[in-house]
Parts: structure tokens; sequence; C-alpha cells
């Protein structure tokens, strides 16, 4: 079943493929911070009873979110090959994959910011506002300070999903290991690539459920 | 000066309107503790949260040294908040920064000169008597240490006034009493006119010089907290009253009293009990004491005796005119 000494001359391959993933799972995680983070924030911060009360900003943003959240990445991969070819050149590698990616994971990251944001006590909010506060000061210190942790697993459940996501990006040229799974262990039921691929998966998503935790953990002062 | 012209706090939900404050006016002058006092849902805490605007009232005016606090731009209004301090049952601290930078984080609200932040953190905590605990973060503190720092950051940009939303219900009877210690001591030392609302009269009792007392969104009682204490007008207010100073007599009691039982007021320096004998020496009566006690309000006495007079009802009439005279108020509780 598991054919060792095959495993070993496959080794390079799959060290590249790996390789791959991450830079693409990056890519798309560092887009989808700076773009998710500060949407995110908006959300939150346009809505009722908040500083920036704002309904027409909040729904526009709020239905762009939903829009490409309900669409299903697979879908979503192939209707964005003219963006991706129009950023990157091409559709193929795993720097076209991180297109969709970041496409994907924005909306996804912002609500998940928007929902920590969510979770911090009104009150405190509502204290610094008392004390003068600008709106920015409150953001600053106040909101992203308080939801730090949250954001931080909001983070890790991003990672997790584009994971995911990128073994999806794989199968349509993206590279990685999703990519790697597919043509070996399903096209040619290559059945140690299969099993290699699936473990470094899971050790690689529990290592970042781990590392996550932690360091959000370490963080929070409460 | 903090005025508040015809408040008037309407909550619109779905299919309903909801009156939170119902046309307030009251006007509390610089350097008063003025209590306002209600059950929950009262309306005294949208009216609190009206002074600095956390809620607009939906009319009327509130007026902070004669401005207009509603007809602010929001810019302005954020400079006006820098002269209100507020503090809160649950203090509402930054729970992820440490004491002093929850206060610095106030003082850079007004764009103080970093320089002077340090030095002014350092004054604040010493003001509150929390000096050793600047590097702390929230979670590491009592419910009382909290609430001092919520001081701190409230008066950071010296205001000039500061209000307290039930801001010691949370705490333990003790550390309520040395939390009071402390507003007090900034009322004096400061002149900071102080509004808190409460629903325990303890409170008013122990700092407030003013107080209001508000049901159903108005208020329905207002004036100098001694002398609400002394001649309670309404229901409620007696309700309130009856929770720190209570006059229950047993009903056994009451029932096998034989003469007639009267309630005898002495405020601020009339001796109650010199006047009590001395009527009973003077007038044929046999006077019998049921309950009685001295409160000190804002440090005057308030004596307050329920006694039984037995005797000639001309002659009784007689005693009761005599104890008026004398400074007493008398007020019958039960006929023979």
């Amino acid at each position: 079943m598991f054919d060792f000494p095959y495993f070993i001359t496959m080794l390079p391959d799959i060290w590249k493929a790996f390789k791959e993933t991450v830079v693409m799972i990056g890519i798309a995680l560092l887009i989808s911070i700076v773009i998710g983070l500060p949407l995110g924030v908006l959300l939150f911060v346009t809505d009722k009873g908040l500083f920036w009360e704002n309904r027409f900003v909040k729904n526009i943003f709020g239905f762009a979110v939903n829009l490409v959240r309900s669409i299903p990445f697979i879908i979503l991969l192939v209707a964005l090959f003219p963006l991706t070819k129009l950023l990157v050149g091409t559709t193929i590698g795993p720097i076209a994959a991180s297109v969709s990616l970041s496409v994907a994971a924005i909306p996804y990251f912002a609500r998940l910011v928007e929902s920590s944001l969510r979770d911090i006590d009104k009150g405190v909010i509502e204290a610094t506002i008392a004390v003068g506060a600008t709106p920015w000061m409150i953001i600053k210190d106040v909101l992203l300070p308080e939801a730090r942790s949250t954001i931080i697993r909001g983070i890790t459940l991003t990672v997790i999903s584009l994971v995911a996501y990128s073994a999806m990006a794989g199968t349509i040229g993206g590279g990685g290991i999703g990519d790697l799974a597919i043509r070996f262990g399903y096209y040619r039921y290559d059945n140690t690539i299969m099993i290699s691929t699936v473990v470094i998966l899971i050790v690689f998503v529990q290592l970042i459920q781990l590392i996550g935790e932690q360091y959000a953990k370490s963080i929070d002062k409460r | 000066m903090l005025e508040f012209q015809n408040i008037t706090k309407i909550y619109e939900s779905k299919n309903k309107q909801v009156v939170g404050v119902d046309n307030v006016s009251i006007k509390i002058n610089r350097g008063d503790i003025f209590g306002i006092v209600g059950y929950s849902g009262a309306g005294k805490s949208s009216l609190l949260r009206c002074v600095n605007l956390l809620e607009r009232p939906t009319s009327g005016k509130v007026l902070v040294d004669d401005i207009d606090l509603t007809q602010l731009s929001s810019s302005a209004l954020r400079k006006a908040r820098l002269k209100i301090g507020m503090i809160f049952q649950h203090f509402y601290l930054i729970s992820q920064k440490t004491v002093g930078e929850n206060i610095a984080f106030a003082l850079r609200a007004a764009d103080t000169p970093k320089k002077d932040i340090d030095g002014r953190v350092k004054e604040l905590l010493e003001m509150v008597g929390l000096t050793d605990k600047k590097d702390v973060f929230p979670g590491q503190l009592s419910g009382g240490q909290k609430q001092r720092v919520g001081i701190a950051r409230a008066l950071a940009n010296n205001p000039s006034i500061l209000l307290c939303d039930e801001a010691t219900s949370a705490l333990d009877p003790k550390t309520t009493l040395s939390i009071l210690k402390l507003l007090k001591k900034i009322n004096e030392k400061l002149g900071i006119t102080i509004v808190l609302i409460t629903h325990e009269m303890d409170v008013v009792k122990e700092i407030c010089n003013r107080m209001a007392i508000m049901q159903d969104g108005q208020v329905i009682e207002e004036g100098e907290v001694y002398d609400i204490f002394a001649q309670p007008n309404k229901p409620l207010t007696k309700e309130f009253i009856n929770s720190v100073v209570s006059f229950e007599i047993p009903k056994d009691i009451l029932a096998n009293v034989k003469g007639q039982v009267i309630k005898l007021l002495f405020k601020g320096d009339v001796a109650g009990e010199g006047v009590i004998s001395d009527t009973i020496q003077q007038f044929d009566v046999k006077g019998n004491f049921l309950h009685g006690i001295i409160e000190y309000i804002q440090e005057r006495p308030l004596g307050i005796f329920i006694m039984e007079l037995q005797g000639e009802k001309a002659v009784v009439d007689e005693a009761k005119k005599y104890m008026e005279q004398r400074g007493a108020l008398v007020e019958v509780v039960q006929h023979v």
C-alpha cells in the first residue's frame, strides 16, 4: 500500500508541491488580511448605533461580501480566469491561483473580523466615545486591540479554509499539494502519494491550528 | 452649570413607541452632587446619557455652561465630551491595555503633548490611590480598583462634570463606601459637579446634596436631599426613603396602643429629646416611645420619633401645638 522507497524518490516533487501551496496560501492570506481587515472594520463601524453608522455603505459592502461568499469556490475559480489573466498574465501556477484564493478569502476573513468586533462589549466602545476619542483612535486603540485574539483565531480559520481551497485550485492548474494528490493519487491510483499528501495536509492544518490558538491565547490579557 | 430643558426621549421599536424620558427639566448647580433615583426603567439612565449625548434626546436641550450640546457639530461635541467625565457600573476599561494606557488613552483624546502624559497618568493614579498598578491589566484588578481606574480616566482631562451611571451598583458595600468617599473628595477638592444615578438610597444619603426621583420617565420630586428625607411627598419617594430609614411598627404593638400615635420630626439643631421631655413635664400627658432614630444627612441631624401620647384629647392637642411651636413637625399616625 505505502511504497516507502518510491516515497523517497518522490520527495523532491512533494517538497516542490508543498512550497507551491505555501506560496499561494501565503499570498492569498496576506491580501485577505490587507483588504479583509479594513473591510471587516468598515462593516462593523457603519452598522446601526456605531460612530460611522451608514446604511448605504453597510448594505453595498455587505451585499458584495455575501455575493462572493455565495459562489462555490470551484466556480469562482473559473469565473475569475479573465481577472487572473489580466493581473498575473497566466492562469497556471501558484501565483495565478492566489488571485482567486484571495478573492474568496477576503470576504470570509472580513466577516470573521466583523464578528470579532461585534463580540466587544458595546459599553467599552461607548466609554471611549464618552471620553471624547476620535473614531480613528477608537478603531486603533479599542476595536483592534480588544478583538486581537479573536482576529488571530480568524486568521487561523482563514488559513485552514485556504488550505482546502488551494487543493481545489490545484485541480485546474494551480499546482501545490492538491494538484499532486489529484494527478498521482486520483488519476494514477498512486496510494503512496495520496496518503503522503493527506498526511501532510493533516499535519499542516493541525500545526496552524495549534500555533494560532497558542498565539491567540498568549496575547489575550483578559 | 448643567441644565436639562424639556428633555424627552422616545424609543421607537417595531410597532410601538416607548417614552424613556418624559419632558424633564432640571437645573444642576456647579459643585452639586446630584442624585437621580428611580427603579430600573424609570428613565434615569437615559436621562444621564443625554448629558454627553451618548443618547440624543428626541426633543429638548442639554445646556452645559449655557451651551446647548444638542446643537454642536460632531467635532465640537467630541471636544465638549472631554470636559464631561463618565464612569459606569461595569467600568468598561479597555481590557487589552494596561491601567496606565487606559488613562493615557483619555489624555491622547485631548491631544495632550506626549511628554506630559506620563506625569499626568502618575498624578491621576495617585489621586485614586493606585500608584502601583500602572502596568497591570484591568483583568487583574478587583471591582473597586477597576472603578478607580474608571474614575482616573474620567478625570484625566479636568472635566467640569462627572457622570456616574450606577457606578457602585456592582460593588460590595465596603467598596461602595470607599468609592463614594473618593467621589466626595474629588467633588470637594476639584469642585467637579457630580451627577449620579442609582437605585440605592444609601448612596444618595451618603454623598448627594440634591436629588431627583424619577418614575415612568418623569421627575416626580426634586430638591435638597435633607428636605426630601425629612418630608417626602410622593409615595415612591417614601418607599425609597423607607429602604434606608424604616419606621415599621409591628401591628400588635399598634393595636395595643391606647393614646394617639404621632410622628415627630426634628430638623437640624432642634434638640428632639429636650422638646419631648419639656412637653411631658408641662402637660398632663403620658408619652411612650414606639420608635426613634437620629439620622445624619449631609452631617445635619434629622430626628424622627414615633410616640404615643395619652391624655385628655384637648390636652394632647395642646401638647402637639406646643411641640410645633418648638420647631417640631407633628404628624398624626393613628387616632385613638
